[in-house]
C-alpha cells in the first residue's frame, strides 16, 4: 500500500518520523484515519488511542491526548500535547490516577472546576490504560 | 608584623571557603545545565512545527476570523516575565529587568511574573501583578503552563489586554544569554508571514471548522510557547550562574595567590628581622 511521511512531535520532542501506511486517531469530531494522498486537512485532537500502521505493515498503538493534526501537501503532522507509545505507558501510575480521580468524583460537594479537572484526569487515565493493552 | 600575618592568614582562609562554595555552585550549575539544555532542545521542534502549521492556516484562509488574531481595543499590555528563583547568577536577573524597563517605557502594563526574583522585583516597583500563582520557575510543569495559557486566553478574549508579550532570556550559547520579548497575542507574527506568502491559496479542509480548530489550537500553542520559553530561561539561568561562579572561583584563586605571596613576604621579613636582632645582640662585646 502507498505510504506517506508522518511526523509526530510532542512537547517532549520528536516522537516519530518516517514512512507510514495510515494513522487512526480520535479527533474532537470523532475517529479519523489518514491514508496516503489525503487532501489538505486540519483538526483538533481529542483523547484516544492512536493506531499507526508503519510502512512494513506492523501496527503500533499510542495514547494520544490533545493538540492538532494537519495534512499539508502530503506531509502529515501530528502535534499532540502528550503522546505515549503503548510500551512506554506506566500502567500502574495510570491505574492509581484512575482510582484517585474516581475517589475525588465521589465527593458530592465538589466544585464545578474540580469536577472538570477530576473528570479530565479520569479520561486521561482510561485512555492510557486502554492504549497499553 | 605578627598580628598582620595572622590577619592575612584569616583572610586567606575566608577566601578559600568562599571559593569552595562558588566552585560547588559552578559544578552543580554545570551538571543541571546539561539536563535543562536537553529539555529546551526537546520542546523546540514541537514549537516550530506548531507555528508553521498555524501560519499555513492563517496564510491559506483570507476571510479568517478568530478573537486571537484581532488586535484588541484595550491599550493595556500584559507581560509574562520569566526570571530566576535565586540570585548569584551574574547579570541574569538584572539584565532581564533592565531590558524590561526599556521595553515597557511609556506603556500601561501589567505583569505575570514567573520566578521568585521576578515577583519580588515587580512588587517592589508597585507594578500591577496579574497573578503570582506561578512564583517558582523551577517547579512549573506542563499542566501549569496550560493553566497559564488558559488564563491568558480568557483575559485576552475579555479584552482586558490589547497585547500580550512574553519576556524571557534566550539561550544563544554557553557564554551568551540575551533577554528577549516576543509577542504572543494577538498572533501578529502570523499576519506578517501571511503578507510575505502572498496568500498561497491552498485549500484546507477543517473539521469541524477553521475557527474551532484555531481556537482549540491557540491555547495549546501558548502553553507550548510558555513551556519551552521557561525551559530555555532555566537553561540560560544555569549557564549564567555557571559562568558567574567560574569567574568568582578564578578571582578567589587569584586573591589567594596574592595574599599568600604577601603572607610569605611578611613571614620572611619577620625572620630576617629576628636574625638581624640576634646578630646585633651577639656583636655586642
Amino acid at each position: 500500500m502507498a505510504t506517506y511521511h508522518l511526523q509526530v512531535v510532542s512537547l517532549d520532542g520528536m516522537e516519530y518520523e518516517g514512512e507510514v501506511e495510515r494513522i487512526l486517531l480520535r479527533t474532537v469530531d470523532g475517529d479519523v484515519e489518514i491514508l496516503a494522498r489525503h487532501t489538505n486537512y486540519c483538526t483538533g485532537i481529542g483523547m484516544g488511542t492512536a493506531r499507526v500502521t508503519l510502512g512494513n505493515g506492523t501496527e503500533r498503538k499510542a495514547a494520544c491526548i490533545g493538540g492538532m493534526l494537519s495534512v499539508m501537501d502530503g506531509e502529515v503532522r501530528v502535534l499532540p500535547t502528550t503522546w505515549e507509545w503503548s510500551d512506554e505507558i506506566d500502567v500502574e501510575r495510570a491505574r492509581s490516577a484512575k482510582a484517585r480521580a474516581e475517589e475525588a468524583l465521589k465527593d458530592a460537594q465538589l466544585t464545578k472546576e474540580a469536577r472538570v479537572r477530576a473528570e479530565a484526569k479520569l479520561y486521561r487515565a482510561l485512555v492510557r490504560i486502554g492504549s497499553a493493552q | 608584623m605578627a598580628a598582620n600575618m595572622k590577619a592575612v592568614k584569616l583572610r586567606i582562609k575566608s577566601v578559600q571557603s568562599t571559593m569552595q562554595i562558588t566552585k560547588a555552585m559552578q559544578l552543580v550549575a554545570a551538571s543541571k545545565l546539561r539536563k535543562a539544555k536537553e529539555k529546551a532542545d526537546n520542546s523546540k521542534p514541537y514549537l516550530d512545527t506548531l507555528l508553521a502549521t498555524l501560519r499555513d492556516i492563517a496564510g491559506g484562509n483570507t476571510d479568517f476570523q478568530s478573537p486571537y488574531t484581532k488586535v484588541g481595543k484595550s491599550d493595556k499590555w500584559l507581560y509574562v516575565v520569566i526570571a530566576g528563583d535565586r540570585g548569584l547568577a551574574g547579570g541574569y536577573n538584572s539584565n532581564l529587568f533592565k531590558f524590561m524597563e526599556s521595553e515597557t517605557k511609556g506603556r500601561d502594563i501589567e505583569v505575570l511574573p514567573i520566578g521568585k526574583k521576578s515577583v519580588e522585583y515587580f512588587k517592589h516597583r508597585n507594578v500591577p501583578i496579574f497573578t503570582e500563582e506561578f512564583a517558582e520557575v523551577a517547579k512549573v510543569t506542563v499542566s501549569e503552563c496550560f493553566a497559564v495559557a488558559k488564563l491568558l486566553c480568557e483575559a485576552y478574549k475579555e479584552e482586558r489586554f490589547g497585547h500580550i508579550f512574553l519576556c524571557y532570556t534566550d539561550f544563544i550559547s554557553m557564554m551568551s544569554q540575551v533577554p528577549k520579548a516576543s509577542s504572543i497575542l494577538p498572533l501578529s507574527d502570523l499576519k506578517v508571514e501571511e503578507e510575505e506568502k502572498k496568500k498561497s491559496k491552498s485549500l484546507i479542509l477543517y473539521e469541524p471548522d477553521s475557527e474551532t480548530v484555531f481556537n482549540t489550537v491557540v491555547p495549546e500553542y501558548l502553553a507550548g510557547v510558555l513551556y519551552s520559553s521557561i525551559n530555555i530561561s532555566v537553561a540560560s539561568e544555569l549557564a549564567a550562574r555557571r559562568t558567574a561562579m567560574e569567574a568568582a572561583t578564578d578571582n578567589a584563586e587569584e586573591m589567594i595567590e596574592t595574599l599568600s605571596l604577601y603572607y610569605n613576604r611578611a613571614r620572611q621579613a619577620s625572620i630576617t628581622q629576628e636574625i638581624t636582632e640576634i646578630v646585633a645582640g651577639a656583636e655586642e662585646p
